[in-house]
């Protein structure tokens, strides 16, 4: 997907941040060349090509984002934010490019637009044993904490529409 | 902004206990606003580089995440 879209003009980038699922074999970072030789680890065993920038290790990015653990930011030439979503779900976000494309196709074509504001309720597959599976990589403990988690959300979730 | 942010070993938890709450997704930034510039190392050089630096070229697509 990032290739698709970087041939029509966006560029891709990974800001790597803290590990949201510490566990025995990968567990917090302790010092930023901990955070580095694991953000290497991530490239090479999920053999990520997009340029990967490094947060510092209090996390001054990721504070700076909203610190949720996988969120996607679309931000315009320039430097404003076009869009942004709490988790980072391909189809919907390629459904977002389609769209600024689009627009600007019909710039290119000479029509006259304004920007307006809008929000939107996202839907993305969530398959748990999956990952559940990932986490396995970083350790019993990080599979026990989701599943402990997993639980207290399913107490507090809104029925399912 | 930055006295709000605890110690690294606060925000490095070893225990996953919900953090990142996804009720949480602060309302400090908004579409339409200028994205914060920040300072980070690229991975691929050890280089200290600037968002800015990126999207002052193209439109961004900006993942955050972890391994685990």
């Amino acid at each position: 997907m990032a290739q698709t879209y970087a041939d029509k003009g966006f560029l891709f980038l990974f800001v790597y941040v803290r590990e949201a699922h510490p566990g025995e074999h990968y567990g917090p970072h302790g010092t930023m060349e901990e955070k580095l030789a694991r953000a290497r680890t991530f490239r090479e065993r999920l053999a990520i090509a997009r340029p990967i920038l490094v947060d510092d290790l209090q996390g001054t990015a990721h504070h700076l984002y909203g610190l949720l653990p996988n969120m996607a930011y679309v931000i315009a030439r320039g430097g404003r934010i076009l869009f942004r979503s709490d988790w980072t779900d391909p189809p919907t976000l390629e459904l977002l490019l389609n769209y600024y494309l689009n627009t600007r196709e019909q710039r290119r074509a000479g029509a006259r637009l304004t920007p307006f504001y809008a929000e939107f309720a996202g839907y993305r597959v969530n398959d748990r044993q999956q990952f559940v599976e990932r986490l396995k990589i970083a350790g019993p403990q990080a599979v026990d904490d989701y599943l402990r988690m997993a639980q207290v959300w399913a107490q507090q979730a809104p029925p399912e529409e | 902004m930055s006295e709000n942010i605890p110690p690294a070993e606060e925000y490095n938890y070893r225990i996953f206990n919900g953090q990142g709450d996804f009720e949480g997704f602060p309302n400090m930034l908004r579409v339409g606003m200028g994205a914060p510039d920040f300072s980070a190392t690229l991975l691929e050089t050890g280089q200290e580089v600037r968002l800015s630096d990126y999207w002052r070229r193209g439109d961004l697509v900006v993942e955050f995440g972890s391994f685990t």
